[in-house]
Parts: structure tokens; sequence; C-alpha cells
């Protein structure tokens, strides 16, 4: 009777280790992945923030017109040296909210 | 013995036949009974049968609805192209399109700006005065995108005095001076055209120190050294760093430069703010001189810049005279602000030989509501403290300590308060004040 449950067991281990050995062999390698999560692009708030409040107070956007704030951002491009694409996106941002 | 087995078969078999009789008995009905059940099972299957067939109608219209719907989806993909196309259209269209009328543009594209300031100020051992100290107008008119004039003036009130004595002699005088005209040209994203009576980048201080930029009322001591501005050319740009805000800039220019107030070398003839065009320019060769400069932000509020800027070319009988700066500002949180220069100048000189003016300011202030504390007059109040020194490499030597405040009655009106203790050496040890206190209101617009 012993010798027939070991035999049952040793049979049972058997299959489970055939079973296993299957699924691993199959399975796919974990892919390494490399890439860096890509910069997020900064928003015209962002760069508002960031380049507006460092030599001056804040301006709203609602103290001047469009037109306006068109003209003010050529005269704050030139004289603190904004790069044109930050510029033009912190011109964008501006209007959205501007005054009529 | 036998015959109690006997008994007991028979019985046993007694009671198994009668187990077995049981259920059939239990199962016969009555006819009532069964047709009953036969008509239920008989409507039941006409009842699954209707719905069967409703079922399958129900089928065949969602089968109609879902070819709709993928109808529908495809026109609606068809126009959101076709909307996008005439979108892209249009602004190309309007990016071709020129002014028809450029002088009514440039009209239409004027604004004002500027800044004014009232102060109240007193020396230690003089009587305490009010004074307009400046209105400053900036006119901007802009023809278009790419072009921009821009000029800036400075109108102050002054009491009449003696040009002999220097004494009052009754009055006053209303003083109008350029503090800048040129006129930008956006050549591309990079490169900008500047020409014209230029603000110079030497350093930061000068393009960034209009009245209500400044935190302190009175201009840090060796800016006296460097001219704030110039008439010449200059190209100045910037070029974006990867995507997280980080550029670096740059600016070359070529001016008159600086000229002598008597024609001759000596030291002390110096004159930074002359030699603009409208007489004979006395050295015969323009000055050269730019800035680049690093800015790179870790985020909003927390950002660091670095500049070096410098400036060089005769100013009288081919004597030499440069400057090199180096300018750094950081911030920490919305609160924290820490920013300098350091000035060297270099002047060769007929009668002192190569001197060297030079000096430096460092400036901190912190803005209380940095504390949290929710308490509204706390909440717009600024601590503002300065060190500048300067040797004016002729004899004398001036340290000075500002302590201010600032207080914002709105994001453009300033009150702005300090008290400033000097110590001098040298030539002019009497000349200024030990210490003095200004007051000043600002408004820009």
């Amino acid at each position: 009777m012993l010798k027939n449950r070991r035999f049952i067991l040793a049979g049972a281990l058997a299959l489970a280790g055939i079973c296993l050995g299957a699924v691993l062999a199959h399975a796919e390698p974990e892919k390494k992945t490399d890439l860096k999560p890509e910069p997020k692009k900064l928003t015209g708030a962002e760069l508002y923030a960031m380049n507006c409040n460092r030599c001056h107070p804040e301006r709203y956007a609602t103290e001047f017109t469009t037109a306006q704030w068109q003209t003010i951002m050529l005269h704050m491009r030139v004289r603190a040296n904004l790069p044109a694409a930050q510029a033009k996106q912190i011109l964008k941002f501006l209007k959205e909210d501007a005054g009529n | 013995m036998k015959f109690s087995s006997f008994v007991l078969s028979v019985a046993v078999a007694g009671c198994a036949f009668g187990v077995a009789l049981t259920p059939h008995a239990a199962a016969m009905i009555s006819d009532d009974d069964f047709n009953a059940l036969k008509s239920m099972v008989t409507n039941d299957n006409q009842r699954v049968s209707q719905l069967e067939k409703l079922h399958e109608q129900d089928q065949q219209t969602h089968q109609q609805d879902q070819q709709t719907i993928q109808h529908l989806e495809q026109q609606l993909g068809e126009t959101q192209t076709l909307a996008t196309n005439a979108e892209q259209k249009a602004e190309a269209a309007a990016s071709k399109i020129q002014p028809a009328n450029p002088i009514m543009n440039a009209l239409h594209n004027f604004t004002m700006v500027g800044d004014a300031e009232v102060q109240f100020g007193q020396a230690k051992g003089q009587h305490g005065t009010f004074s307009l100290a400046d209105f400053a107008p900036i006119f901007l008119f802009r023809a278009n995108d790419n072009i921009l004039f821009e000029a800036g003036f400075d109108v102050t009130l002054q009491n009449n005095t003696d040009p002999t004595t220097g004494n009052p002699n009754g009055g006053s005088s209303t003083v109008v001076s350029m503090s800048f005209g040129q006129l930008d040209y956006l050549l591309n994203d990079y490169v900008t055209i500047v020409a014209g009576y230029m603000v110079l980048p030497l350093g930061t201080y000068s393009e960034r120190a209009a009245g209500w930029l400044n935190k302190i009322p009175d201009d840090p001591l060796p800016v006296d050294f460097l001219p704030g501005a110039g008439v010449g050319a200059q190209l100045r740009g910037a070029v974006p760093v990867g995507m997280s805000g980080q550029m670096l800039t740059y600016s070359a220019y070529g001016v008159n430069g600086p000229s002598s107030v008597d024609g001759t070398a000596n030291a002390g003839s110096l004159d930074l703010g002359g030699n603009v065009g409208d007489s004979p320019n006395l050295n015969g060769n323009p000055s050269g001189g730019g800035r680049v400069g690093w800015f790179y932000p870790w985020k909003a509020h927390y950002d660091l810049e670095l500049g070096v800027s410098g400036q060089t070319g005769t100013w009288a009988e081919n004597k030499l005279w440069s400057a090199l700066v180096v300018d750094a500002a950081i911030h920490i949180s919305p609160y924290v602000e820490v920013k300098g220069e350091y000035i060297n100048t270099w002047e060769q000189t007929d009668n002192a030989g190569n001197i060297q003016p030079a000096g430096w300011w460092l400036q901190a202030s912190y803005k209380l509501a940095g504390l949290n504390l929710d308490a509204p007059i706390v909440n717009d109040l600024e601590l503002v403290e300065r060190y500048d020194t300067a040797n004016d490499a002729m004899g004398s030597t001036t340290d000075r300590f500002t302590t201010g405040f600032v207080y914002y009655l709105t994001n453009t009106l300033l009150l702005e308060g300090d008290y400033e203790w000097f110590k001098n050496r040298g030539l002019n040890a009497n000349e200024l004040p030990s210490s003095q206190f200004v007051v000043q209101l600002s408004y820009g617009f």
C-alpha cells in the first residue's frame, strides 16, 4: 500500500514538473525597455510662469487686448531674448484670456 | 432455526417488494391533471415559437442599425478630413496675404507702456524732499509680426541751477531724455536685427532696470561704470535647448562707443553717454561687444541664469576702454530671488596709465507670502537686501548696504522703501552721505 502511494505521488510530481517545464519553455522573455518617457512639451501657461515672472510681477492677460499683447510680446521677445517658439506659445496663452 | 431463517427471508422480500411498488403507486395521476399539463406545455411551446420569431426580427433590425452606424462613421471621417484640409488651406492663404495698407496697420498696432515714480528721500544731515523721480513712457509701433519700432523716454523735473555756481536760481525745468530708440526686425526664429539707440546687453541690469522693475529705488553703484545704451546695430536671439524651457541666448553688437568729454584721454574725461553721432566721432573707431547667457529652469519659479558680457573699443586718442560683466540670477520658489553682477572695466589713460574701475553687487529678496501666514498685508510684502561696492580707480571707494521692502498694492503699483548705509573711503569720503532713506511709489503700465 505504501509502495503504491509512493508510486502515485512520484508520478504526480513528475507530471507537474513536465507541465511547468513546458510553460517556462514557451514563455516570452521580458522585454527590455530602454525608451525614456517622451519629455512633455511645456504649455503656454508653464512658459509664462517660467519667463514672465523673473524680472517683473506678472501681468494678467486681461490687462491688455489681443492686439496689444501681440505688440507687447514682440517687445518682450526682443528685450528678454525669448526663443521664437516659446514667445508664440506665451502669446497664444495670453490671447485666450485677453481683455476686450 | 431453518423456519426462522425462512420467515426472515420472506419478511425481507416482502419489504423489498413494497418499497419497489411505492413510487409506481405515487406516480399515477388523473386524466384531468394530465390534460391540463398537456395544454400548458402546448401553450408554452407556442409562446417560445413567437419569442423566437421576435428575436429573429430584432436581430435583423440590429444588423440594419449597425450598417447605418458604419455608414455614418464613414461620412463623419470624410467630413473631418474635409474640414482639416479646409482649415489648412485657410491658414496657408492667410499667411500669404499682405496687409492691404501697412500705414494703417502701424497706427493700429500702437501701444504705450512704461512706468512712473514719485519719491521722498532724506540723506543724513540734509532736509527731506519730494521729487517726481521719473515718468518713463515706452512707445511701441508694430508694423507686422516681424517689425517693431520701440522708443523709451525719461521725463524728469529738475530745479533750475546756476551753471557756474550750481546753486538754485529759481524755477524748475522739465528734462526729457531718450533712454532708447531702436528698430527690431525678426529675421527668423533665431536672429533678430536691432538698430538705433539700443539698450546694451552689458550684464542684465540695464535691460531689466525700468523703475517699477527695481526692488530698490536706486541703481547699484558699479553700474555707473558701464554705458547703458549706445548707437549702433546688434544681432541677438535665443536657442532653446530641449523642451524643458532651457535656452542659450546671445547678442553681438557694434556701437560708436564711449568718447571723451573734453577731447583728452585723461582719467576722469571718459564720456560713457555721449558719442551718439551728431558730432564727429572723437575716436574714429567703433566699439564691439556682446553677451552669451544660459538659462536653466528645473521647473516654474525655480531657475538659474548665468551670463558673460563685454565690450571693447577706443574712447579717445586711440586709447582703449573695455568692460567685462559676469551676471547671475537664481530663483528658488516664487518667493526667493538672489541676483548680482561683477563689473570690471579697463581704461587706458594719458595721465594715470591703465586704470580699472570695478565693483560688484549682490541682492537678495524674499516674499513673505512664502511663510503661508495667510495675512493680507504680510502676503503682499517683500523684503530686500543689497550690498554693492564700487572702486573708481581714481582714489574713491564706496561700499553700501541697503535694507528695504516692497509692498505690492497691486501687481504693478509698488510702494518701496529702503535705508542705506554708506562707507566712503578716499577722495569722496566727505561727498556722499553716511546714510539715507528713500520711499518710492512706483507704477508700471
